[in-house]
Parts: C-alpha cells; structure tokens; sequence
C-alpha cells in the first residue's frame, strides 16, 4: 500500500480505502489540526484521526501518514509540529490540543530521532576535542618538522626575493640611514668578511651598518644581515661585536627566517582555524600564537648562539665578550617579562653559557685598533 | 468527531497584520549561556551548532498571520562549508601571502591593496550565506529561496564602497538600497518574487544629521551610542517598509528611539564586566604577591608578579568568563531583543495575495556560511 496520499483524493484502491475507513471507525476520537502540504502554502484545517496510520481529513483532502515515519520539528511552544519522511519533506502538520498532541506522540516510537540529543552534544564535544588535540599536535610536532624538511626545498632565488621585500620594509621604518663612512666601511667589511670565512659562507652574504640608536642587529632571508649603530655604540671591544655577527650568520647559514616564516605562516593558520570567529577569542588567538612561534624561536636563537661560540672558538677568540655586550644592553632579565612569551633565551642564561665556552685568545685580533676606532665611527 | 472547519479558497481582503514573537527570553537565556559553556569546551567548534540553535529559537518564535516560521537548517551543514571553505581559503591565502611577497619587492607595503581582494570575498560570503539562511526559511510548508550570483552582488558592493568611501559616507543610502534591491530581486516565496522599494533618499532624508553629528561623537563619546542606535532604527524601519513580496508589502512603524534603551543596558552590563574584572585581578595580583613574598634585599617584588605563572593563570581564567559573559550579554541584546523590537514593529498589507503560493526554489550550500565564518563576516 501507498504509504502517503500527499494531495487531493486518496490514491488508494477500493479495498484499501475500504480498509482504513474501517480502522477510523475503531480508532479512538481525533481531533482538528492544521496541515500545510508542502507543494502550496495552502492552511488546511483538517480532522486528524488514529487509524493504523496517521489520518487527515478535510472536505476536500484525505491523507495518511504511516506513524513509524513521522518526526517532530521546530514547533513554537503549545504545538507540536511535526513532518514525515515518506511525505513532501516540507509537508506539515500542526497541533495545538496537548491532549491530542500526546496522543500522536505515544503512537509515534522515532518522533524524536532527529533531536539532538545530550549524546549528540556529547559526541560534538568528543569530536571536538579530537580535532583539537590533532590541531595541537600538528602545531608542536608536524609544523616545526615541515618546516625544517621544507626549508631546503625552497630555491634560494625565492628566498632573496622574500628578503628584498624586507629590506623595503626595514628601509621605510628605520629610514634610508645606511652608514658609509670610508675607513669605517673597510673595519666593517675585514671583520665580516673574516667572520664569514670562518663560518664557511660564500660571498652571497651582504651586510649593512644602519644609522639609529637601537642597539640591535638581525638577519633577514636571503643572506642580508643589519647591525644599528646603537649596538657598536654599547660595544667596548671587537670581539663582543664579531660574537653578534657570528650570530646572526648562524641565523643566515640555518635559514633560519624562512624556517620560522614558514613554521610561524602555519601555526598561525591552524590556530585560527581553531578558534574561528568567537568573539574574544582574539585576544587567546593572539597569546597562543605569540607563545608557540616564542618557543621555536628560543630554539631558533639558542642554534644560532652555538654556531656563534664555533665561529669563534676556530677564529680563536673569546666568547664571553658577546654575553657581556648583550646582558650591558637588557640587563637582567628574569622576571621582566612571561618567560613563555620570549623570542629569545633569557640574556643572563646566554651570558653564563658563553662564559663557560669561554677559551683564552689564540687567534689574531679580528681588527687593530685603528680599524676598530674607525669601525665605531662609521655613522659619522 | 467529523466536525470540519471549511476554509473558503479566497478570503477577502485582511486588514494589516502585526508579525509576532513569542519566544521567551528565559529560553533564550539558558540556550546561549549553555552554548557559550559548551563553546568554551570545544574551544569555538560547538559555534555552528549555537548559531543553529539561535536560529532555530528566533524563527519559530516568529508568526506572521498565526503562523510561526521554521529554520531548517543544521549544525552539520555549517560544520561541512567551513570545512570546504577552508579547502578553498587555504591555497587563496598562501598565494595572497606570495603575491604580496612579490609586490613588497618593488614597493615597501605595496601588499595592502590586496586587502581589497578579500573585501570582495567577504561580500560574496555575504550574499551566499544570505542564501543559505533564506533557503532553510519555511513558512505554511513552503520555503523561501534565492537566485541571483553572489560574484555580482561583490562587484556590485566593492563600486558602491568606493563611492561611499569617496563621498565620505554620504552615498551609504545609496549604496544600501541598491544593494538590498539585488538581494531581494533575487530572494523568493515559493512562486513568489521579491522586490525591494525603499529609496535610499528616504533614507538619506531620515538620517543626514547623524551624519552631521557622527564627528562630533569622537568629542562627545557618550553620544556615540544615541547616534548609532537611531541609525540602526531609522536603517531597520527603512528596511522593513521597503520589503514585498509579490502582493505583499512589510512595513514598519519603528521609532527612532527603538534602541536606546537596548544599547545602554548592554553598555552597562559591559561596564560592570570590566569593573568586576579589575578588581578579580586586583584580589589575584595581591595573592600572588603574598605567594611570591619578599625578595632578598626585604622589599616586596612587585615587578615578578605579573609574570607569575600563578598570575598569568588567573588572568586567563578571568578572561574567559569575562568574555563568555559578554557573549551571551550580547546576544541577549543585540540579536534577541533586537530581534524581537524590530518585529513588533512589523505590519504585513496584502496578506490574502500569499494565500496559494506554490512551492519552488532549491536548497542552497553551506559554502557561503564557511566563507562568512573563515572571512569573520557572519551575520546572524
């Protein structure tokens, strides 16, 4: 038998219809209802009754529903609404008589199987945490491992151009202050170039002094490296400031700037995708991030102190003057600042470890003391 | 039993009909806190099914002519278009991120243009997810839906942008009647063809001196909120009087002063979630003090405190009730009461031509959603 007749009369047989108007007739009393069938939005008002299936009457219509396939839907409180899976699937039927409305529902075992039950909650909630233990892990092991594999795949040509697109950004904040006094530009280019045949770089590397009172010094991708002038002016001696140059051609000669574009590009994406648009989350967003790219960078800059304390050990010169440069900079550092959030070793750690690789000089001075003073006034 | 209510085919013409919401703001208080408590477990990923559940609470709440609506939409669909927009967004960002790589090259920041680019996505999502939204709309067992290109509506939307940025605001009107002009020329009721009519010199004539005023609330910000909540009113009223619907016209008798109210009693709540959070972290900073105790040389160590792991912790844990509070805050107000105000307001003329409305239109993606979510564009 034809499960639903959605429209008009009732595609029965004789003998089916003979069958149901049987079953109405020793079915218990129905009552109104309202029933929209799904093809127009027509209100019908019909008579609903308890047969073997659900049956809905009106002068002009007669359709049955089979009780197995009916499934309650949003219904605003006071009617039950319900729809059936054999019918239009947005024919509906509307019950405003809770004694009626109970009737239907004790007939019907699956009225509620589309619910979202506290099971379905849960298993949303099992889901979820799933997917964020998979999002964490990737973050903290798949991402930094990528990222090291991948990073001597990329062609240096692509790295020097993501480097030239950095020096116009350094250049555009800093100010076009490149410093070039002669005697001084010749210090600087004997040091470095010294510092980079010991590190074992070609002469791909290019290297710049910046006229502004920060005292710093970093790397960008694609073999540049910037020293600012504040640096020189804070340094007492060579051997401090060749200890931050070998560590910034340990940042070059790891690559490191790529290993962390590409490590931080990827973390940065996945915890967005975690966090999605919840409002106020940026603020988690932003902490999460800062504290994963933190961590890799720590280790990032511990490599690059190692490959520094090497350099310096095969130029035979002394580590310990680098430490002491950078901790007359910060000062000590602990509890200044969330730990977890440091891009870099706390200072008063890096000045003990390059105090104990520390080794008497046995290799030349790196510049006289002429080249020295002139390389202090390469700015004028 | 037997007895039938008969419905003549054509009744006569209806005086004007008030929409109605029934929906309680206790049921709606307890959906979204419990939403933003399972939100917080699955850190954002339970957002699809709240906003579902949001939905599913406003519509069926919402009767026009005695007969509530229907959201048919499902947490899962939304799950499922994030999921596929991020398989679109992931390869759009990375070459986003190497374009502007390529760029930088020649022009320090020359990247930011491409800013516009994800505009225009956004304005897609926004019209798709429109669509989505409209499709699982059920009234009388009969679905609204849309046509129309959402690549249209964005180009349409970025020329209107940039006129309204050009005239520094004053073509807004404009641009928003023709936009909500493409949006309802394209939406539909079964059969039932949409149109928009409000003129955006309406609306400009309703609202110019809040234009006017707007550069005097940077002075005065307490005005701010006054003038903001009169333009939502004077754009809701607007919007609403411009609806049809074949025969069907909306119309709305929103005062100007509809939000006032509303938007000070969030502000309030805001101001006392801030407050509370001040002293929370008042009370945490001096136990934690008293846990780190006295330094060496006897003097406190307030400088350590707020990098106590302690500290830190309480921060965060501050944060996240502060701002799941104000989420459901938020939602309590801007989207349920505002909901509610707005339909009170609402009047239907010509009901009788949407008496036999024959059903058409298929149901559209999730994908907009996705977009709208990945893009932080997403409406309610």
């Amino acid at each position: 038998m034809d499960s639903t007749s959605p429209d008009s009369d009732p595609g029965l047989g004789a003998a089916g219809a003979a069958e149901v108007t049987r079953a109405v007739q020793a079915a218990p009393p129905g009552g109104p209802a309202t029933y929209f069938d799904g093809l127009s939005n027509r209100r019908q008002n019909v008579t609903i009754g308890f047969a073997n299936q659900l049956v809905m009457r009106s002068p002009d219509n007669f359709v049955s529903w089979p009780y197995a396939d009916i499934r309650r839907v949003d219904g605003p409180n006071g009617t039950l609404r319900v729809s059936c899976l054999s019918a239009s699937p947005l024919a509906r039927l509307e019950i405003r008589d809770a004694s009626l409305a109970e009737e239907l529902i004790a007939r019907c075992g699956q009225i509620d199987q589309n619910r979202l039950t506290r099971g379905g909650i849960a298993r949303i909630i099992g889901w979820s945490l799933a997917a964020i233990a998979s999002i964490v892990t990737i973050a903290l092991v798949v991402i930094p491992f990528a990222a090291d594999r991948l990073t001597p795949l990329v062609p240096p040509a692509m790295e020097r151009h993501l480097g030239e697109a950095a020096v116009m950004q350094i250049k555009s904040i800093f100010g076009d202050k490149l410093c070039s006094e002669a005697a001084g530009q010749a210090a600087f280019a004997k040091l470095v170039t010294g510092m980079r045949r010991a590190a074992a770089l070609d002469d791909s590397i290019g290297s710049q002094v910046l006229d502004t009172e920060i005292p710093n010094a970093f790397a960008l991708p694609g073999g540049q490296f910037f020293l600012f002038r504040g640096l020189l002016d804070k340094a007492n001696d060579p051997d401090e400031v060749a200890g931050v140059l070998a560590h910034e051609l340990g940042h070059l000669k790891h690559r490191d700037n790529l290993r962390q574009l590409i490590h931080n590009g990827g973390s940065s994406f996945l915890i967005g995708l975690l966090f999605g648009d919840v409002t106020g989350a940026g603020a988690v967003i932003f902490a999460s991030r800062a504290m994963i790219n933190a961590s890799y960078s720590r280790e990032a800059e511990e490599g690059a102190d190692s490959f520094a304390i090497d350099v310096m050990h095969k130029l035979g010169r002394p580590t310990r003057p680098m430490g002491e440069l950078l901790f007359r900079i910060t000062g000590k550092e602990a509890g200044k600042q969330p730990a977890l959030w440091a891009s870099h070793p706390l200072t008063e750690d890096r000045l003990a470890r390059m105090r104990a690789e520390d080794r008497p000089p046995s290799g030349p001075p790196l510049l006289s003391a002429e080249e020295w003073k002139a390389l202090k006034g390469i700015c004028k | 039993m037997n007895q039938m209510s008969y419905v003549p085919g054509q009744p006569p013409p209806l005086p004007p009909l008030t929409a109605t919401f029934s929906g309680s703001r206790r049921d709606f208080f307890r959906l979204v806190s419990r939403g933003a408590a399972i939100e917080l477990i699955t850190l954002g990923f339970y957002r699809f099914w709240l906003a579902t559940d949001i939905r599913r609470h406003l519509w069926v709440n919402t009767a026009v002519d005695g007969d509530p609506a229907e959201y048919t939409g499902r947490g899962k669909e939304l799950l499922i278009g994030f999921l596929f927009a991020m398989a679109i967004l992931t390869p759009i960002y990375l070459a986003y991120f190497l374009i502007g790589v390529e760029a930088e090259r020649f022009k320090a920041f020359a990247g930011v243009p491409l800013v516009i680019a994800f505009y225009a996505f956004g304005q897609f999502a926004i019209y798709r997810a429109r669509r989505y939204r409209l499709t699982r709309t059920v009234w009388r067992g009969i679905r609204f839906w849309m046509d129309g290109s959402g690549w249209a509506y964005a180009g349409r939307a970025m020329l209107w942008t940039l006129l309204t940025v050009l005239t520094l605001g004053l073509a807004w009107p404009w641009r928003a009647a023709a936009l909500e002009r493409y949006k309802m020329r394209h939406s539909h009721y079964g059969d039932l063809s949409g149109d928009f009519e409000g003129r955006g010199w309406e609306f400009f004539k309703r609202a110019w001196y809040l234009w006017v005023l707007a550069p005097l609330t940077l002075l005065l910000f307490p005005l701010f909120p006054f003038v903001y909540a009169r333009l939502k009113a004077i754009e809701w009223r607007w919007w609403l009087s411009g609806i049809r619907f074949g025969g069907v016209r909306l119309d709305s008798k929103l005062p100007g002063s509809a939000f006032y109210g509303l938007y000070w009693k969030l502000i309030g709540w805001m101001m006392l979630f801030i407050t509370a959070f001040g002293i929370y972290l008042f009370g945490v900073f001096i136990l934690v003090e008293r846990l780190v105790g006295k330094g060496a040389d006897g003097l406190p160590q307030i400088e350590a405190v707020p990098n106590h792991a302690a500290f830190l912790a309480g921060l965060g844990l501050g944060y996240i009730v502060v701002v799941l509070s104000a989420n459901v805050v938020m939602r309590l107000y801007l989207v349920r009461d505002v909901w509610a105000t707005v339909l009170e307001s609402v009047q239907v003329h010509g009901i009788e031509a949407m008496a036999n409305v024959a059903a058409k239109g298929d149901l559209a993606s999730a994908l907009g959603e996705g977009f709208a979510d990945g893009l932080d564009v997403a409406g309610f």
